[in-house]
């Protein structure tokens, strides 16, 4: 998604909202995880999930703009979120694409494939190019 | 228990037992099968967003921990990519 950030950031903006832990350590930890030091405990508090939340921008360096859900997790059911999921909402605030529950049905490239539609086919080359005219 | 009875819940079994060791194999292990009837399964059925849907305004908090907005006042003048997820 960083890379689809990076191309479409002058054309859309982008929210990262974190929500409930997938794999924490106290629920069902994947290997990869443990690999990866990865290494959280589903957070009881929302200052733990704040901090969580921190520690993956730092480590990831991750750009994209952020909201952290809150411990009664509305924008996980609001928008049926958890594990991970991906939307467009529209400049109307209705929902432009729903994308699948993930991980098997997030598709990055769905989201692509809807702003190139609307706004152009994207690369970093062609982003570059475009610039340095 | 009369031999019918023995037979269908023998059949039962194996077939219970075929279905965890194919799940197993997908998933990874039987450890993940369990993580993932526990943990995935129940939230399956959920996802009933659907385009043209008014987008639910929920409340957010920032990295900073200490102020909120709301997810609508990021819509507006452009579409509007929400990414949701976690670390882990």
């Amino acid at each position: 998604m960083v890379k689809i950030y990076n191309d479409y950031k002058d054309r859309a903006d982008f929210l990262t909202v974190y929500v409930r832990e997938a794999h924490p350590t106290d629920e069902w930890q994947m290997k990869s995880n443990v690999k990866e030091d990865v290494c959280y405990a589903q957070p009881k508090t929302l200052e733990q999930r704040v901090a969580i939340a921190n520690d993956f921008v730092q480590r990831q360096k991750y750009p994209l703009p952020f909201g952290i859900d809150d411990m009664n997790n509305a924008a996980d059911l609001a928008y049926s979120a958890w594990p991970e999921r991906l939307y467009v909402i529209d400049e109307h605030g209705r929902i432009a694409y729903a994308g699948g529950m993930g991980p098997f049905k997030y598709e990055p490239e769905e989201v692509r494939a809807w702003l190139a539609k609307r706004f152009g086919p994207v690369t970093q080359t062609s982003s570059t190019a475009a610039r340095a005219k | 228990m009369s031999r019918f009875w023995k037979c269908t819940l023998g059949i039962f079994l194996g077939l219970v037992l075929i279905a965890f060791a194919c799940l197993s194999f997908r998933a990874g292990s039987p450890k993940d099968v369990y993580g993932m009837v526990r943990y995935a399964f129940p939230h399956m059925h959920r996802g009933k967003l659907r385009a043209g849907d008014d987008a639910p305004n929920v409340r957010l908090l920032a990295l900073d921990g200490s102020n909120h907005f709301h997810l609508r006042e990021r819509t507006g003048s452009r579409p509007l990519v929400v990414i949701f997820g976690s670390y882990t």
